[in-house]
């Protein structure tokens, strides 16, 4: 714990889900700082996206994890203090739009930040963590090429037997099928189906899936990636908000889709990783470490055991 | 350690007991075991006084019951309110001592903040105030919030050990239940093959014409008796019932005289 005056706030960087950033200045080390306030309702308490984000991120120290360094707690005001990153992955991805037309990021860049996604996220996993709200705003990336996983205000600790999840969980686009459809047994596949979304948004520069509700959601999901059913996914009939009426859909050819609205040539190993994340069965979508192992990434997991 | 977790599962499965509610009571008190001696001898306040404006406080062991109906609170979070209070107890200082009211604080601090944590939605702490009768207003509450977080240094993760080890005393008859059922499904299986082989036997003493009256007797008593292990098995099986033999006697010895220590500390 230390005291807010060791600290100088500097200008407002964005709203979070429950609080305000700004820019801080460390006066004893001279470090910047990311300072996430959060002003205390008197009527809620302490709440507990804050009570989560603090006990779950304490514990998270890892290169690609956005480090929490300290918390001030006072009657009516909460501070967060962070490490600071010089944007996030929106931003930039926004910053590079031509006009009107959203371009995707380089291919090598691509590749290195969906590897240091992929690494925070395992970590995370590790630990029996869900992060359960990864899209472009929460990864956090600075002027060296880092990106870092951010806002654990909708993470849960998962592995012990407690009550069921919610599956009001996720920003919309990036939502799973099985969440959308009502299930609350989700585990770490969760996460997962956000990374391949988050993955072909990087690729092109424009979101995979952007529905309106969660009914356009499934909708979008399916035009593109078949429509599930008992044989491709045995059990999807028990999920709460299944629908045997679903309209039925083929697989359509994701490269030639992504391909569309990407300056360089996809490579059928990217292709397959993607298949791999955004398996519409949860059973069989990649685990993080899985992913971390896919040829694609030959060139990075080569070199660490080197 | 397997047989625990799956005591554990099926604990968390069953509603809430009074006997649980009890367990959290004893662990609550040997927070602070020596808190409330303080304040015991200090004499009742005049009766106008005290009856206006403060509730009386009730009984921990009454405060917890009325927060575990009004709340509909689920096992699970109920019960990781245990690791919390014992972390509590190593880290307080061994004599440390507080209001008459302090444990009370301390547990539904501890509940309050198990809510949170381990469920996607929770009360807020305006209807904390609500469930407690009035006893501690909202800034109570606040307070008492924000110290816990602090004393426990944000540090809220509970594992599976940590739950195995603290709820043990809960655990241990569902643990012996759920061997003894092993051991019937087995003595069942054995019992089913016997009774298989004494019918084939039969036949076989049909086929010769010598059917023997001992040979039938003891075929209908081993069917019995297979329907005994049946009905004792599904009983084992049903979460609630499952507390009724072993706990029961567990209960008779220990809990009587914890009420009798819980109207001292009450006053």
């Amino acid at each position: 714990m230390s005291s807010g005056s060791q600290f100088k706030q500097l200008e407002k960087l964005g709203n979070g889900t429950y609080a305000t950033v700004y820019k801080g200045l460390n006066k004893t080390t001279g470090e910047f700082v990311a300072l996430k306030e959060v002003k205390l309702d008197s009527e809620e308490g302490t709440p507990s996206t804050a009570i989560r984000e603090i006990s779950l991120m304490k514990e998270l120290k890892h290169e690609n994890i956005v480090r929490l360094y300290d918390v001030i707690h006072t009657e009516n005001k909460l501070t967060l203090v962070f490490e600071y990153m010089d944007k996030d992955l929106k931003k930039y991805m926004d910053s590079r739009t031509v006009g009107n037309a959203p371009v995707g990021l380089e291919l090598h860049l691509v590749k290195y930040f969906q590897w240091q996604l992929l690494e925070g996220l395992a970590f995370c996993h590790e630990n029996k963590i869900l992060h359960r709200d990864l899209k472009p705003q929460n990864l956090l990336i600075n002027k060296k090429g880092q990106l870092k996983i951010g806002d654990f205000g909708l993470a849960r600790a998962f592995g012990i037997p407690v009550n069921t999840f919610s599956s009001e969980v996720v920003t919309l686009w990036y939502r799973a099928p099985d969440v959308l459809m009502g299930s609350r047994t989700y585990s770490t596949s969760i996460d997962i189906w956000s990374c391949g979304c988050i993955l072909a948004e990087m690729i092109t520069g424009k979101p995979l899936f952007p529905g309106t509700n969660e009914e356009e959601q499934l909708k979008l999901i399916f035009e593109t990636m078949g429509t599930p059913n008992e044989q491709s996914w045995p059990g999807i009939s028990s999920l709460p908000k299944y629908n045997p009426g679903f309209p039925q859909h083929l697989p359509k050819n994701l490269k030639s889709i992504l391909q569309a609205h990407c300056a360089s040539d996809l490579d059928d190993t990217l292709i397959a990783l993607l298949h791999g994340l955004l398996q519409l069965n949860p059973d069989m979508r990649l685990s993080a470490k899985q992913a971390l192992h896919h040829p694609w990434f030959a060139e990075y997991y080569q070199q660490q055991q080197q | 350690m397997e047989s625990y977790s799956k005591a554990l599962n099926i604990l968390m499965k069953s509603p809430v007991t009074d006997e649980m509610i009890q367990y959290l009571t004893r662990t609550t008190l040997q927070v602070l075991p020596y808190g409330n001696n303080q304040s015991y001898p200090s004499p009742p306040g005049s009766p106008s006084a005290s009856l206006s404006k403060q509730p009386r406080l009730p009984s921990l062991r009454t405060f917890i019951t009325r927060l575990v109906r009004y709340t509909n609170v689920y096992t699970p979070t109920l019960l990781t309110t245990v690791c919390y209070l014992n972390k509590l107890k190593r880290i307080l200082p061994k004599d440390a001592k507080g209001l008459p009211s302090t444990i009370h604080r301390l547990f539904l601090a501890c509940l309050i903040i198990s809510a949170k944590f381990h469920n996607d939605s929770s009360p807020l702490n305006k209807h904390w105030t609500r469930y407690t009768d009035g006893l501690f207003s909202l800034e109570d509450i606040n307070l008492m919030e924000r110290q816990l977080l602090q004393l426990l240094n944000w540090n809220l993760r509970v594992t599976n050990e940590d739950l195995i080890l603290d709820l043990q005393v809960l655990l241990e008859p569902i643990r012996e239940h759920i061997e003894i059922t092993k051991i019937q499904k087995k003595k069942l299986q054995q019992y089913k093959k016997q009774a298989r082989q004494i019918k084939y036997n039969k036949c076989y003493d049909h086929q010769r014409s010598v059917s023997t009256l001992s040979n039938l007797s003891s075929t209908s008593t081993l069917v019995n008796n297979s329907y005994n292990s049946l009905s004792e098995m599904k009983s084992a099986m049903n979460g609630p019932s499952l507390h009724s033999h072993p706990i029961d006697i567990w209960h008779d010895s220990n809990i009587s005289s914890y009420g009798w220590n819980l109207e001292q500390v009450a006053i």
